[in-house]
């Protein structure tokens, strides 16, 4: 029986000037595939693996060296490669997010179903990487909905925005002001953006750098002697300088607070050291964060995480088995053994529903299996004549054989 | 319909309202608001039915007062049960509710009699006006509370859990703004349909002057809290501090003035 093989290079065991060098596409693929091989790619910042079945690792290897350039040698040495039901798993944890750099987060999977249609589309995959990606994906859900593995952001920009959100709601017409023009403020603005922030000013001491990061994400740059207007008209403040002393001060807040009439602001300083004076988060209605608190929060969650990483492990293992045994199934010995015994189940049900002596049950008995012996003479011939998965998985589904038969489809 | 149903609907729909509070599920959702909506319609024919077999509004004791209370505060609190971001509110009111139901439920179903004073029409109308105004009062308090903890929650970070899934502090601060808006001008036209009812059957001011004082009272702290906020733009926290004194002293005044003061209302049942 044909077993799911993986070759991966992920972010784990392979360096940066690897991985940005191999990409695999469904279309190459397609050269070397014979008529009952099944593959599928999957492309992603952090990973290329490649999930295929009936195929030679050599020839694999020898098509991504020539996709790359990198030699032969040193992909071997860094690409994992796993079989059977270790790839199976391996399948389930990368579209579960436990095997991603951010521990359970949710795009991989968005990545995989993407690369999944891909390779439908080039007709690469059939009966087992179908079902093994349908299972990837029931898994995938499964853990978001058993566990809260997914539920505590990771980052310190994704917390600066959720907490902004439990404090206006919907953030998408809130004014945001950022303050520095670094990586680390660019970052914080885009996981804004991406929330729909439409209304964004940046301050920076040297403006052609805000007017860079303002290009890059649609707001409006600002000198730097406008700080204290925008903060009066600000309701999240995001700030990351290098300044060595505070470039806001407790005064400077109390005064926008008076004109903001007390409406709350949000202030995350993610500086160090800090831009924001302390004593800001005493003005009424001011929330400040800085980068230590911050951490605090999101190292609880990593811990959180990995408490439910072991939960979702559970899952995990347990949708291998059902993998493992439906595999197991597609021969065509053990799906005549389970026709036969859906007969005798039948047989029994039917029985058990008659109510007449003994003695007549063997003779009806007798009949009832002469009849449906010879209703599955012809599959049962069929089957030993044409043992190949796809005529299995027909007859399996057409009798039901499968208790997961009808959600096979299923994203 | 007795008040032992009402009750009874009352605590499932606590439960289930608490148990929604720490599972977030959309069936879950589902099945309270119907619960909730069938403890309304329980509660409301269960007055009417008082209202029936007493020819009279039964809101003339503390007991019969509360037992309005109770069923003005769920009506106002439905609008919030249906929208999704707020129905959890519920969770914090309707378990204080059944516990009240349960305290008056016995005296309640013992409360006949007719009114010696002749109501005519102020009657009803100033004290329907009053229990629609502290309804929104019970809001406003009920929201002050979720505000405090949220608050206190989103500055130590304890945001993630679905027991501290709260609506955002802004919506729970519009919430109290208009629940005061909307309390403080019925308790104001409440108080203006008292002062016609006691002059249209010739009350003397001795005999309503514990209630007039304290209506009058917690009707301060009340204006005070809106022209902070409207003045000052005292948003938020401080509000919800205020609400709560309000609320606090307005319970306070109720008890001391029925246990010190029976029948201070200038009626009395016969």
């Amino acid at each position: 029986m044909e077993r799911i093989c993986c070759i991966s290079i992920n972010h784990k065991n392979a360096p940066v000037d690897i991985r940005e060098r191999i990409r695999v596409e469904p279309a190459d693929l397609q050269a070397i595939l014979t008529h009952d091989a099944e593959a599928c790619p999957l492309n992603t910042c952090n990973r290329t693996e490649v999930y295929f079945t009936t195929l030679e690792k050599a020839s694999l290897l020898k098509l991504l060296e020539g996709l790359s350039g990198v030699d032969g040698a040193r992909i071997e040495k860094v690409c994992e490669y796993l079989s059977g039901s270790d790839a199976v798993r391996h399948l389930f944890m990368v579209a579960s997010g436990l095997d991603s750099l951010v521990l359970g987060e949710s795009q991989i999977l968005g990545q995989l179903k993407g690369a999944y249609r891909q390779a439908l589309a080039a007709n690469i995959t059939d009966t087992i990487l179908n079902k093994a990606l349908h299972r990837s994906f029931r898994t995938a859900k499964r853990i978001r909905t058993e566990t809260s593995i997914g539920a505590f952001p990771v980052s310190v920009a994704s917390e600066a925005v959720e907490l902004a959100e439990h404090i206006f709601g919907d953030i998408s017409d809130s004014s945001v002001l950022i303050v520095g023009a670094g990586d680390m403020a660019g970052i914080a603005a885009k996981r804004l953006k991406d929330r729909g922030v439409k209304h964004m000013h940046i301050i920076n001491r040297t403006l052609s750098a805000a007017c860079d990061l303002a290009a890059e994400l649609g707001g409006y740059a600002l000198p730097f002697e406008r700080m204290s207007d925008e903060l009066a008209a600000s309701d999240i403040v995001i700030t990351s300088t290098g300044s060595m002393h505070p470039i806001i001060t407790r005064d400077m807040v109390a005064s926008a607070m008076k004109v903001r009439k007390n409406r709350p602001i949000i202030i995350i300083d993610i500086a160090v050291p800090r831009d924001v004076e302390e004593a800001v988060g005493k003005c009424y209605n001011c929330y400040l964060y800085d980068i230590d608190g911050l951490k605090a929060i999101v190292d609880k969650h990593f811990v959180h995480r990995e408490t439910e990483a072991k939960r979702a492990l559970e899952i995990i293992d347990e949708e291998v088995d059902k993998f493992e045994k439906w595999l197991d199934s597609l021969s065509a010995r053990s799906t005549i053994k389970d026709l036969f015994n859906l007969m005798d189940s039948h047989i029994a049900d039917q029985l058990d529903s008659l109510s007449i002596p003994e003695g007549e049950k063997t003779v009806v008995e007798n009949t009832l299996r002469a009849s449906y012996k010879r209703l599955l003479h012809r599959p049962v011939s069929f089957l030993k004549e044409h043992p190949e998965i796809k005529y299995i998985e027909n007859v399996r589904r057409i009798f039901q054989l499968d208790e997961d038969f009808s959600d096979r489809h299923k994203g | 319909m007795t008040i032992t149903i009402v009750l009874a609907l009352y605590i499932i729909t606590s439960l289930g309202f608490i148990t929604y509070l720490f599972f977030r599920k959309d069936s879950i959702l589902f099945l309270i608001r119907f619960l909730y909506a069938a403890c309304i319609s329980a509660h409301a024919l269960f007055v009417i039915t008082l209202w029936h077999s007493s020819g009279r509004l039964p809101v003339a004791t503390p007991v019969e007062g509360l037992n309005a209370l109770i069923l003005f505060s769920s009506i106002a609190f439905m609008p919030f049960v249906m929208k999704r971001s707020t129905s959890i509110l519920a969770a914090f009111f309707l378990p204080v509710a059944a516990c009240v139901l349960a305290f008056i439920a016995s005296p309640l179903q013992s409360t006949p009699g007719v009114l010696t004073a002749s109501c005519q029409y102020w009657y009803p109308l100033h004290t329907l006006s009053v229990i629609m105004g502290e309804a929104f009062f019970v809001v406003a308090a009920i929201v002050s509370v979720v505000y405090l903890i949220h608050e206190r929650n989103i500055r130590t970070g304890s945001i993630h859990s679905s027991v501290s899934a709260l609506p955002p502090l802004t919506m729970l601060d519009s919430i109290l703004y208009i629940s005061l808006s909307l309390g403080f001008a019925a308790i104001t036209v409440g108080m203006i349909l008292g002062g016609l009812w006691a002059s249209a059957v010739g009350l003397r001011f001795s005999h309503i002057a514990p209630k007039v004082i304290a209506g009058g009272l917690t009707w301060l702290v009340f204006a005070l809290s809106l022209h902070q906020r409207l003045a000052i733009g005292w948003k938020g926290r401080r509000t919800a501090i205020i609400t709560l004194i309000g609320f606090v002293l307005m319970v306070l005044l109720f008890i001391i003035i029925n246990l010190a003061f029976p029948g201070s209302h200038g009626i009395r049942l016969i």
